[in-house]
């Protein structure tokens, strides 16, 4: 990979807050073009580290770059972020504030109106743009939010809980823009619990567990790491005892079985046919990122629920 | 600091205030009300003194005199008649055939006009003192013989006093108007502006908008592009409500006994001018930090708002002191409240205009200014950074500013 590859590029991390130390010798890079998921339960440290990257917060030791420089507002480098703490100025009329915020990034006046223009007709607020925020539903706002997010056609994007609280009319349109961004060659960094979206998403991911890298790598790269092969199967019958794999969850007609180390799909239907089993459906896969995330965060993750995470600085 | 975000910080900022209809309805409400207020009071002013002259043409009294201060030609042409018994005379005005008794002292230096008359409401009963002066007044008057040394003899003639220092003719009371005005500003911006200076960080912070500004701009470009909006807005706001008055008291002052605003009698003393402007702007800059950094910490307007008073308390407590600021500009106390930068202000301008304060005092006063000043900026800019982000709590400035942090 060459310098001009890495877009993000985190090396040796720390973030203290007082004696507390939330993230530990982090280290990972984020390629040009790619959609990267950060993931992790509450309070590992996945918001704090974007922050970090993004300059809001200035880290303990370690280096973290944006385009091969430390991220600052108005270096040129074209960045949507849109923060898991979402807001705007609510008393003030939609256009006026995407207006503002397009003028912040760098565009014109006219240019950041047309641009804001041409938004709300795509979304169907076109007769909303001189109304105040606070007048505009939950959902409305939100389009406005992405809307500010994605202004000056941004080369990276930084979406942190994307879809928390969107409906499923917003969830779908911020999942075209990304797509649309995507297409464009931008370089997506995508925070979430949702392991759906990721494995849809993601070309690489990164695990942070209690300020730590637990795992890096593709998706599939992970999925390997943490069991490997599964096997989702349809069957009748009694599974055997086998050496070539381990059930992972079975009901009555329906089983997941994880292969062993060296293990293959083909003597394991094998080995079903053999003992007598009524195979009905075979699909060997991968195992679910929902399962990696169980096995790496077990009962921590479970007691969370989808609560806002943890907030770094008490 | 970026001068495009600053610019667009400060336009957004001015722009979205004065297009709101309340910004004008509540900066001109107060011109107006002033307008209300003095016209109903010298209509009403005029009405009961015209009621009160008509109605004083036709009295007639009763009168004693032991000590015979009274001319009686001039009682008599007035309506009076001396009372051949002084019992009978008062007794007339309780049963309400007659309309007043005057009983005039012996000793007018110690004794006072007692006057017993008909009850006619509580403004129209007023007549009757000044009535009864009236006619002392003028019997006295008479008695003296020369209306005009009667009248330089119950009046002080005024006086001017021309000082002078270094052969140059001081300019006196009418100086201190000129650097004194500064303290007047200040007083009347930190009225205006004050809450609107705690809020320059809350409204990001209550909006949850601070994420997103942080990656598009430095804190500093957007917090100083705020204050200079303010700072507009605030001109803006001075010139709306001075000049109706202005305006006002030229075109009908005369009409409504308004005093003649006539700057030009005004001296200039270039120095102690300067002095008063820079400790303004001086005390501006260092308030407008002190607000911002409070603004940071706190987590709602309602929470800033017991500390805001803390700072107006602080600001405005010289003035608690003022007879020892004029009479002692040098004691301990005054000495303190003139160095220490949250009464520095006040303190300084008063002692400026006064002149008590001299060239080195002012210097030492105006570095400790705006360096306090400096200090609360950008402790404000580095509280709002994570200050802002602690979107429900109030900040641990400690760990704001990363004190107690473990060595990297």
């Amino acid at each position: 990979m060459t310098s001009t590859d890495c877009v993000l590029d985190v090396r040796d991390f720390r973030m203290d807050f007082g004696a507390t130390t939330v993230i530990r010798d982090l280290s990972f890079d984020v390629r040009r073009g790619e959609t990267f998921g950060l993931l992790g339960s509450n309070g590992c440290g996945k918001t704090t580290t974007i922050r970090a990257l993004l300059g809001i917060y200035t880290p303990t030791a370690g280096t973290l770059l944006v385009e091969g420089k430390r991220y600052e507002p108005g270096s040129g480098v074209r960045l949507g972020y849109l923060p898991e703490e979402r807001g705007l100025y609510k008393k003030e009329p939609v256009l006026d504030v995407m207006t503002y915020f397009g003028r912040l990034k760098g565009m014109t006046r006219s240019a950041a109106q047309t641009w804001s223009q041409g938004y709300l007709e795509a979304v169907g607020l076109s007769s909303h743009a001189k109304l105040r925020l606070d007048k505009l539903s939950g959902g409305q706002q939100q389009k406005v939010q992405l809307g500010v997010t994605i202004m000056n056609d941004p080369d990276i994007l930084i979406l942190d809980e994307p879809t928390k609280g969107f409906d499923p009319v917003n969830r779908r349109l911020l999942m075209d823009l990304i797509e649309e961004r995507r297409r464009a060659g931008a370089t997506i960094v995508i925070i979430t619990h949702q392991m759906e979206e990721v494995e849809r998403l993601c070309d690489r991911i990164l695990l942070l567990k209690d300020g730590k890298a637990e795992a890096y790598g593709t998706v599939a790269d992970v999925q390997d790491q943490y069991g490997g092969q599964a096997i989702r199967l349809g069957f009748s019958g009694v599974l055997p005892t086998s050496t070539h794999f381990r059930v992972v969850s079975a009901e009555t007609n329906y089983a997941e079985l994880e292969l062993t180390e060296g293990s293959e799909p083909t003597p394991v239907l094998r080995e079903l046919l053999d003992a007598g089993v009524e195979v009905r459906s075979f699909d060997a896969t991968r195992i679910s990122l929902d399962e990696v995330f169980l096995r790496v965060y077990g009962a921590e993750a479970s007691t969370e629920g989808d609560a806002t995470p943890r907030q770094a600085v008490a | 600091m970026k001068r495009h975000n600053f610019g667009t910080v400060v336009s957004f900022e001015f722009l979205r205030t004065v297009t709101k209809p309340k910004f004008w309805i509540i900066t001109l409400a107060v011109p107006a009300f002033l307008a209300i207020v003095i016209g109903l009071t010298t209509l009403g002013a005029k009405a009961t003194n015209s009621a009160t002259n008509n109605k004083f043409t036709s009295l007639t009294f009763t009168y004693t005199d032991p000590g015979h201060w009274i001319v009686p030609e001039v009682a008599k042409a007035m309506g009076g008649t001396l009372a051949a018994d002084p019992a009978a005379a008062r007794a007339a005005v309780q049963a309400g055939t007659s309309e007043a008794n005057f009983d005039y002292p012996s000793d007018p230096g110690t004794g006072a006009i007692t006057v017993m008359a008909k009850d006619v409401g509580l403004v129209d009963s007023a007549k009757y003192a000044p009535y009864a002066q009236g006619v002392f007044r003028a019997s006295i008057t008479a008695k003296i013989g020369d209306p005009a040394l009667a009248r330089w003899a119950t009046t002080t003639p005024t006086t001017d006093v021309l000082t002078y220092a270094d052969g140059v003719q001081s300019p006196g009371f009418m100086g201190a108007i000129a650097p004194g005005i500064f303290m007047l500003v200040f007083y009347l911006t930190i009225m205006m502006l004050g809450n609107q200076m705690l809020n320059v960080t809350l409204e990001e912070k209550e909006n949850r908008v601070t994420e997103m500004i942080l990656t598009t701009m430095n804190p500093a470009t957007l917090i100083v592009g705020k204050v200079v909006a303010l700072s507009l807005l605030g001109v803006l706001q001075a010139v709306l409500v001075s000049l109706p008055i202005f305006l006002g008291s030229r075109l009908f002052g005369t009409a409504f006994d308004l005093p003649n605003l006539d700057l030009s009698q005004v001296p200039i003393t270039p120095l102690p001018t300067l002095i008063g402007f820079l400790l303004f702007v001086g005390g501006f800059m260092l308030f407008s930090g002190l607000l911002v950094a409070i603004g940071s910490v706190m987590p709602s307007a309602r929470e800033a708002g017991s500390a805001f008073g803390a700072v107006i308390l602080c600001m405005f407590i010289p003035l608690y002191a003022l007879s020892l600021v004029v009479s002692d500009p040098h004691s301990v106390i005054v000495q303190i409240f003139t160095y220490f930068p949250l009464t520095a202000p006040i303190t300084a301008m008063l002692r400026n205009a006064l002149g008590s304060l001299s060239v080195v005092e002012a210097g030492v006063v105006l570095v400790i200014l705006f360096a306090t000043a400096a200090a609360f900026l950008w402790l404000g800019v580095q509280l709002f950074r994570t200050g802002s982000i602690a979107y429900d709590r109030r900040l641990n400035i400690g760990k704001a500013l990363g004190l107690g942090r473990k060595a990297a």
